[in-house]
């Protein structure tokens, strides 16, 4: 078995097809007539830009418009003076096309190469593939065409360069297996595109196989198998089928709305911790994303970010959801990280001490202040809301909402743009909040149930604590009645009432929180379409009946043991 | 010739796409665009160029436009980085 990086999901199995770009032999050689030497590199940049006309145009038809935009970048660099100019400068001095060519483009990857970002090294192999294409068209070679590989196949290849991948055809390429190359190279975007298994920087893989042999891809889980046995061959067939079947099934509730057979609308919407996380969201069909945390902004640095980094962070994610909700959450942090530049001292209890909005609320003008100043800023480029995380007491939403109008006012003076109904709620996850509700209902636009805390807080239990993890289950009738008071509490004030924690995706939870009138399901985006799926076939008054039974039980284990039998009874 | 300098504001520096955006804004005109840093000199018409010379937040940046239509093509690059992530200097 050999372990690489999980690029694209699903299954393939099929015979590999090993391919190797010819490898280019670039000479120095002396050159009498420069001028006719700049004219015949003219002609290879010609004749290079129509084949990525061509390229495009194939994976146009074959991917779509965004994966065709990579080889838009192409042509912008193979249009670059500074490219063409440096080149030609060079062929000017003596030097011949195909030598100048090699020094330039790679001083150019070099350059990107050395750039302290993923998406920028991206653009050395971007560079390198542009420069064979060109000293092949120099010399006269003809480039490796994959398109006519026969179905079944696995392709294999030291790494994937964009115009190979062009030359795909998604019917006949069950897999791919590539030595070098990450989740972001254009090879592992492309595979996710053309929804073809992947896995990528699997060292030394080529060393082992020849041309023919039988190979699982699992790109789910990032493995590759080379001549497996037959139980192991068996397994994944099955495995491959149920994938299969699974997202077929699936994809039938892509652009549908999430509504029960009894017309009740809720969201299914995505959780994510960084911008990256989008991808995936706008893939699923995420209808919005209902916890977006901003922790990432803070970690992993020397210094506080910015009001204006923020400001830019915030503005992309609303940009990239094209008008659909997304509800960012406050800095939530307290002792339990090390964050050096914040001169945070070590808390005895972090989780009930000083963290989140307590901590906001005494750091304003370092801390609290520029994020939501930020926030707000960014709330004119898309729709934003505002979330309060481990709210306790009233006094702490009403400072909270005090410090955003006095902000307005400022972005007001200051003539900058912002939402000026920007929605304002809170995180439902302490004990004190959900016997609170009813008031808080009365003083925000929306409840968010974060279930994770919610149940370590009305449990008195530590989740990291295994000596006691019996003690933290969501379906314990005390987190339960919780949230079905919380939900109340929402829907008679008229207000959005979601939930963001795992619950928020349980199979065995989802019927009762439709039951109790939840709102909007918030979830990491791979969960969002089996949620939707559940939500479109059940209806919330049947379930009535079945939330009432649940909530008739006194311990976490018969409400458990009887959803459970509820799941089982619905397949 | 004409010239203007420019303070980079963007935390980010000058990166990809608003390399690649001032390169498209200024490669219409027919008078060459130049610019000079403390570190590094380059040319703005090309996207690797701009990329190359790796201009960070903080950096003072004087473009140089030469030829018949030096002063709109000054105008366009002024146009560009007077988008509040730029300060005009």
């Amino acid at each position: 078995m050999f372990k690489g990086v999980n690029a694209s999901a699903g299954i393939g199995i099929g015979k590999v097809a090993i391919v190797e770009e010819v490898k280019l032999v670039i000479e120095q050689k002396p050159v009498a007539d420069t001028a006719a030497e700049v004219a015949r590199f003219k002609v290879a940049l010609d004749k290079t830009m129509q084949d990525t006309e061509a390229m495009k145009a194939r994976l146009l038809e074959s991917v779509g418009e965004k994966e065709a935009e990579i080889m838009d970048g192409h042509m912008m660099i193979l249009n670059d003076p500074g490219l063409t100019m440096e080149i030609e400068g060079q062929i000017g001095a003596g030097v011949n096309a195909e030598m100048a060519t090699e020094t330039v483009c790679n001083m150019f990857a070099d350059m990107f190469a050395a750039m302290d970002n993923e998406m920028f090294q991206q653009r050395a192999t971007d560079v390198k593939d542009i420069k064979a294409r060109l000293q092949k068209n120099l010399l006269g070679i003809e480039s490796v065409d994959v398109s006519s590989l026969p179905a079944g196949t696995v392709l294999v290849a030291k790494d994937l360069t964009p115009s190979m991948t062009a030359g795909i055809n998604p019917k006949n390429i069950v897999g791919i297996v590539t030595e070098l190359g990450g989740k972001t190279s254009h090879s592992a975007i492309l595979a996710r595109a053309m929804e073809i298994p992947a896995v990528v920087a699997v060292s030394d893989f080529m060393k082992d196989i020849k041309d023919g042999d039988m190979v699982i891809v699992d790109g789910s889980e990032g493995v590759v198998y080379v001549n497996a046995n037959e139980a192991v061959t068996a397994e994944y067939t099955q495995k491959r089928d149920k994938y299969l079947k699974d997202k077929k099934e699936l994809e039938q509730y892509i652009g549908k709305p999430s509504v029960t057979k009894d017309g009740v609308h809720v969201e299914v919407v995505a959780n994510i911790g960084k911008p990256a996380d989008l991808e995936k969201v706008l893939q699923y069909d995420g209808e919005g994303v209902g916890l977006f945390r901003t922790e990432f902004l803070f970690m992993d640095r020397d210094a506080m970010p910015t009001e204006e980094e923020q400001f830019e962070a915030y503005k992309a994610v609303a940009e990239s959801l094209a008008g659909k909700p997304v509800i960012i959450r406050t800095l939530d942090i307290g002792g339990d990280k090390e964050i050096p530049y914040m001169g945070l001292a070590k808390d005895e209890n972090p989780f009930l001490g000083y963290r989140a909005i307590r901590l906001c609320l005494d750091r304003k003008d370092d801390i609290y202040k520029p994020q939501l100043r930020a926030l707000l800023r960014a709330s004119a480029y898309g729709d934003i809301k505002i979330m309060i995380p481990m709210v306790t007491c009233l006094d702490e939403v009403r400072e909270a909402k005090a410090l955003i109008e006095q902000i307005k006012m400022e972005l007001d003076r200051a003539s900058i743009a912002y939402n000026k109904d920007i929605k304002v709620g809170i995180m439902v996850e302490t004990a004190a909040a959900t016997l609170m509700a009813d008031v808080f209902a009365k003083e925000v636009d929306f409840f968010s149930i974060g279930t994770n805390d919610l149940t370590q807080y009305t449990m008195s239990c530590d989740r990291g604590n295994d000596k006691i993890a019996y003690l933290y289950s969501t379906f314990n009738p005390a987190v339960l009645r919780a949230i079905q008071r919380v939900c109340k509490c929402a829907n008679e004030a008229g207000i959005m009432v979601g939930m963001c924690g795992e619950a928020a995706s349980d199979p065995m939870m989802i019927p009762l929180l439709l039951a109790f009138g939840l709102n909007e399901f918030s979830m990491s985006a791979s969960a969002i379409l089996q949620a939707r799926k559940m939500i479109c076939n059940s209806s919330k008054e049947e379930l009535q009946a079945v939330a009432d039974k649940a909530m008739s039980f006194t311990t976490a284990k018969e409400v458990e043991e009887f959803m459970k039998e509820y799941v089982k009874s619905l397949q | 010739m004409v010239s203007a300098k420019v303070i980079i504001r963007d935390p980010m520096g000058i990166h990809l796409r608003p390399a690649g955006m001032l390169s498209n804004e200024v490669i219409r005109f027919q008078s060459s665009v130049t610019f000079q840093t403390g570190h590094s000199q380059g040319n703005a018409k090309s996207m690797l160029s701009v990329l190359g010379a790796k201009i960070r937040v903080g950096d003072e940046v004087t473009f140089f436009c030469e030829g018949p239509d030096e002063r709109a093509a000054l105008i366009a690059v002024m146009a560009f980085v007077d988008q509040d992530r730029y300060e005009c200097k």
